[in-house]
């Protein structure tokens, strides 16, 4: 009895030995980056949706037979993050070609040291300004080559308008919205109370919208901490906040809840930078009546964007920044708009009929093409302040917003605590 | 099995003179044991007493996990720990999970353990049983409770509900959210403990029970005054192994949501979670080490009252 | 020699009254008679532990509004298979990589933790040398020491040698641990006479040949529970392998925490994949779950 025992636990764990080995021989026979015979790998790390496909790599290794691609996907940008920083600490492990965001580009400016040089008279002016500019270090080294930008337009539901006799057609809407934050909120009162339903999904998201109206809303320019003193960031958090006691859904973004109110209707606007349209349409595929309007409270505004950077620890830098200029060239940057949304930060593309005549059909067939160029040009030139603190001040405020929204906490109580983390960060 | 172990060998040993070769090989054998147990101490000191000791050189400093250290800069990282509200909340947190999971835990324990305690039918399936929920990583469990505890629509509540009670907001209420990453570590933990548990009710001598019954004790008489004393040094180790670990819980809260920040105000952020946050979200390794080592002392002081307790427990016992 | 029949045990008188009272403990071990009461109360208990497994699997086998439908049917759905066909292969997930990289971790650890420890408790239990008493002792304390603490120098420790993002950080650091050495020199001191060993020694049998050929086969038993506790402690590890890993070469906890932090959460594909990652340790159960519990009783009686 006890050998029989003894005897199919040693078999059970033999087994499991000899799986793990022709697991793990299968694990490394996948990892091989090694040079041979002049091939090279390039690695290149990119998270969410970058609208990087197969065909569109496969592309570029048809032109460059030497070149294999691997293409690691992150989950999400806060993953993505992580991942980037620890490992340009460790000083290896990193992608060849490495996308990060605009949210945490000031915080890898202070070690733009560790990127490559990506400065090539190849690529002067194929950005917009502000883009190239704000990742181009104190040395003026340009370390990040741009992807998408995110101007923003009001996404919302026509079946729900129609419900409370608003106007359903996008140029409607658009005249009817038209304006400052207050007749979007003004707007929103009329829907509420209308339905008895919420206007918009969160105070958090809109929040993010109305801040990064302000050129330097948390830090000056030399990095110093304005966030507790600005009247602006006060003013904002309240009105936030107060407008939300019957416009919002109160449903954090990325929740599970707040996908499922995409279908359900729990909301019946929302802010809607390009990269969003992707979000919406992928993950409500079945809900009709998303449509897209030209309009952004306030005039313009920009939400997230990112770039392509090379680590300085890689292996071929120069092939890695190669393919990072390929990748970010115009002609590529439309392919990558029509896989996934994310709307063009080169200038070229903004003359492109594939991009000038892009049509979503998501969209109730909505010109996306045309309406993000408009949103693009109604952004300030001059883009908002973002240092190495902007990152975590602006968790903090979030996590503010929904203290708030669930209920735990004032408005008082909340911007108090706010202030008190933002000190302890300094 | 037979556990003897023998009197010393009679063999008569010889007594020449020791040759060259001979000489080599008692040094050999002399040597021999601290070469087999050279690699556990080898391990422990780089990996075990070398980075424990570090961490409070680091504490010191102003060290970046991307740029690295940055300089000496004295308490400052201890002072600026101390100063956050959310340090405060995270120790709050630590505690009151820890005191969530271990207590119900030890008297369910005890409470399956004594039904063990019988003359079952089947015992190895009951104990196979019970045993079940260890060989489920944490990070699963707390995958699966995560959805059992979610607030609009999860399972405990729609249960709830059928009684006519209100749904609970998990993720939200701090004690609510420490109630159910308690039920996480008390589901995997529960059923091993009753073991150790039931191997110690094993140990005590039936005729305590005889002598309890003449005395006139029912089943609870019993179970309080035989076999509680009868399994304390067992259930003193319980306490502690658990004090240690429960103080140090990470991966039930850090995967309670989807974003493992410990929630929005920090409602089920624990110290480890707090430390990893610092030093791997905010790459503040100074500030990390400084949290490391008060939870350290938190530790410490955890366990120094529980000796004192169980010491004065068992003092008592002995009489 | 090793083949033949154990010496007649001389026992001293009192380890003869120690062993007495030993077999007296097992007559006496409590004979009661379990009630209905004890029964339905231990099948509760299964239950609770079952439950929340099943659950999981009715929402595996739904789509993705199980998790939250409060009339979920309590026989499973159709979709078991599709869901952890989307779990395991979703890019960001790395899931056939984590469980090579778990697998490989997992028995790695096992054996190394068995080895060093066998050796290790040999010595301590066998063999005479100074000290012995207070390294032992030692090692035991070490147990109480949160070791875990000391990640942030461990983490650049590893940086230092480029192992961050590779398998050697996870194994090295687990190698060899206080509780199997105490584990092992407790099983060897009484299972192993001191008379074999000595005679193994006159016989011209190196130390460690005696060790090999004498010492291993007989602690095979308590060997095999360490392995296996070593084993489910090293497959159900997350904090240290987070931290050190990344999503591009996880072991499986780390890839199954992955499959959570995404914008769009189907937790009918979540718990697909925790279930699927879970099935290697429940074979192991079924295979060895008696060891399991007889390993855990064993350790309790004598800590």
């Amino acid at each position: 009895m006890r050998t029989t025992l003894r005897a199919r636990t040693a078999l059970g764990i033999a087994t499991i030995t000899g799986v793990a080995l022709i697991a793990s021989g299968c694990a490394s026979g996948g990892d091989n980056t090694g040079d041979e015979g002049g091939e090279i790998t390039l690695t290149i790390a990119s998270f969410n949706d970058f609208g990087y496909t197969d065909e569109l790599l496969a592309e570029y290794t048809a032109e460059n037979p030497n070149v294999k691609i691997v293409h690691n996907r992150a989950a999400t940008s806060n993953d993505a993050r992580a991942n980037f920083f620890q490992k340009l600490g460790a000083g290896s492990g990193l992608a060849d070609v490495e996308a990060i965001e605009v949210d945490w580009l000031p915080e890898m400016m202070q070690y733009s040291n560790k990127l490559y040089d990506l400065s090539d008279p190849a690529v002067d002016g194929r950005w917009l300004d502000w883009k190239a500019a704000a990742a181009t270090d104190a040395d003026g080294r340009l370390v990040g080559y741009g992807t998408d930008i995110g101007p923003e337009a009001i996404c919302y539901r026509s079946d729900l308008f129609a419900e409370a006799g608003l106007p359903t057609d996008r140029a409607e809407v658009a005249a009817y919205l038209e304006g400052d934050w207050d007749r979007y909120f003004e707007v929103g009162h009329e829907y509420v109370a209308k339905t008895g339903k919420a206007w918009y999904d969160s105070a958090g998201a809109t929040y993010q919208g109305m801040s990064n109206q302000f050129s330097n809303f948390y830090e000056k320019n030399d990095g110093t901490i304005i966030a507790t003193e600005n009247a602006d960031v006060e003013k904002t958090f309240r009105t936030v906040l107060e407008e939300s006691a019957d416009l919002s859904a109160k449903l954090g973004q990325w929740s599970d809840d707040w996908f499922g109110a995409l279908s359900t209707g729990g909301y019946a606007t929302m802010l809607c930078p390009g990269w969003m349209l992707g979000v919406i349409s992928g993950n409500a595929a079945d809900t009709t009546g998303w449509d897209i309007a030209d309009v952004f409270p306030g005039g313009g505004g920009n939400w997230g964007g990112s770039y392509l950077t090379v680590p300085a620890q890689g292996k071929h830098t120069e092939e890695a920044k190669k393919f990072a200029a390929w990748l970010t060239a115009p002609e590529q940057q439309i392919k990558a708009f029509q896989n996934a949304g994310t709307f063009p930060s080169q200038v070229a593309a903004y003359d492109d009929s594939a991009l000038t005549g892009a049509v979503n059909e998501y969209f109730n067939n909505a010109p996306v093409g045309e309406i993000l160029i408009n949103r693009a040009n109604a952004v300030d030139p001059t883009p908002p302040f973002k240092g190495p603190n902007y990152f975590k001040i602006n968790d903090a405020a979030q996590q503010a917003l929904t203290r708030v929204e669930e209920g735990q906490q004032s408005i008082d109580e909340s911007w108090a605590q706010f202030v008190s983390e933002v000190e302890a960060l300094g | 099995m037979t556990t003897t172990s023998a009197a010393p060998s009679r063999r008569p040993r010889s007594r020449a003179p020791l040759t060259g070769r001979q000489r080599f090989a008692n040094f050999s054998y002399r040597a021999t044991p601290y070469v087999y147990i050279s690699p556990f101490f080898i391990l422990f000191a780089v990996v075990g007493l070398f980075p424990l000791v570090y961490t409070a050189y680091v504490s010191l400093h102003e060290w970046s996990l991307v740029g690295g250290d940055a300089g000496w800069n004295g308490l400052d990282n201890y002072a600026s720990v101390l100063g956050d509200r959310k340090f405060w909340i995270a120790l709050r947190n630590s505690v009151s999970i820890f005191l969530l999971s271990s207590v119900p835990q030890i008297i369910f324990a005890l409470l399956i353990a004594s039904a063990l305690d019988t003359n079952l039918r089947a015992k190895t399936f009951w104990r196979m049983g019970v045993l079940l929920p260890y060989v489920v990583a944490p990070v699963a469990v707390a995958l699966i409770f995560g959805q059992l505890f979610a607030d609009q629509f999860g399972a405990i509540n729609n249960l709830l509900g059928t009684f006519g009670i209100p749904p609970v907001r998990w993720h939200v209420d701090p004690l609510s959210s420490h109630v159910a990453i308690a039920t996480m570590v008390n589901f995997r933990w529960t059923g091993y403990n009753s073991l150790v548990l039931l191997a110690a009710m094993q140990a005590i001598p039936r005729d305590y029970y005889e002598a309890a019954v003449i005395d006139g004790a029912g089943r609870i008489r019993q179970f309080l005054s035989v076999t509680i004393p009868g399994i304390r040094p067992t259930l003193i180790f319980v306490i502690i192994t658990s004090t240690i670990g429960g103080l140090q819980i990470f991966d039930e809260p850090r995967l309670y949501d989807q974003f493992g920040q410990g929630g929005s105000d920090s409602q089920w952020l624990t110290l480890t979670l707090y430390l990893y946050n610092l030093g791997w979200d905010r790459f503040d390794f100074g500030k990390a080490s400084a949290v490391a080592w008060l939870l350290f002392l938190v530790i410490a002081i955890f366990g120094l009252i529980n000796l004192l307790l169980s010491r004065r427990i068992s003092t008592e016992g002995t009489r | 020699m090793t083949t033949g029949p154990a010496p007649i045990p001389l026992l001293s008188p009192a380890q003869a009254a120690r062993n007495r009272r030993r077999r007296m403990r097992r007559l006496t071990v409590a004979q009661r008679k379990p009630g209905i009461l004890g029964y339905a109360f231990l099948g509760v208990v299964l239950l609770l532990s079952i439950l929340p497994l099943y659950w999981s699997l009715l929402v595996a086998s739904g789509d993705s509004t199980s998790a939250r439908d409060p009339n979920l049917s309590w026989i499973p759905g159709v979709h078991f298979i599709e869901n952890a066909y989307a779990a395991m292969t979703n890019p960001a997930v790395n899931f056939w990589k984590a469980l090579g990289n778990s697998l490989l971790v997992s028995t790695t650890v096992s054996a190394s933790v068995v080895f060093f420890s066998t050796l290790a408790g040999y010595a301590f239990a066998k063999l005479k040398f100074k000290g012995r008493g207070p390294l032992l002792v030692f090692i035991v304390a070490t147990m109480a020491v949160p070791t875990q603490l000391g990640v942030v120098p461990l983490y650049l420790l590893m940086a230092q040698y480029g192992w961050i993002d590779t398998m050697q950080a996870i194994i090295v650091p687990a190698l060899v641990n206080a509780f199997g050495v105490f584990w092992m020199t407790q099983y060897v001191q009484q299972a192993i006479p001191d008379e074999i060993i000595e005679a193994a020694r006159v016989d011209g049998a190196s130390s460690f040949r005696s060790f090999w050929s004498i010492a291993l086969p007989i602690a095979r038993p308590a060997a095999t529970m360490l392995a296996l506790f070593t084993f489910v402690a090293t497959w159900t590890n997350f904090f240290w392998p987070f931290i050190v890993l990344t999503p591009q070469n996880p072991t499986l906890p780390v890839a199954l925490s992955l499959l959570q932090a995404n914008y769009f959460v189907d937790y009918s594909v979540v718990l697909a994949g925790t279930l699927v990652a879970t099935v290697p340790l429940i074979i192991l159960f079924v295979v060895a779950g008696k060891q399991l519990v007889s390993g855990i009783m064993q350790g309790a009686v004598k800590a």
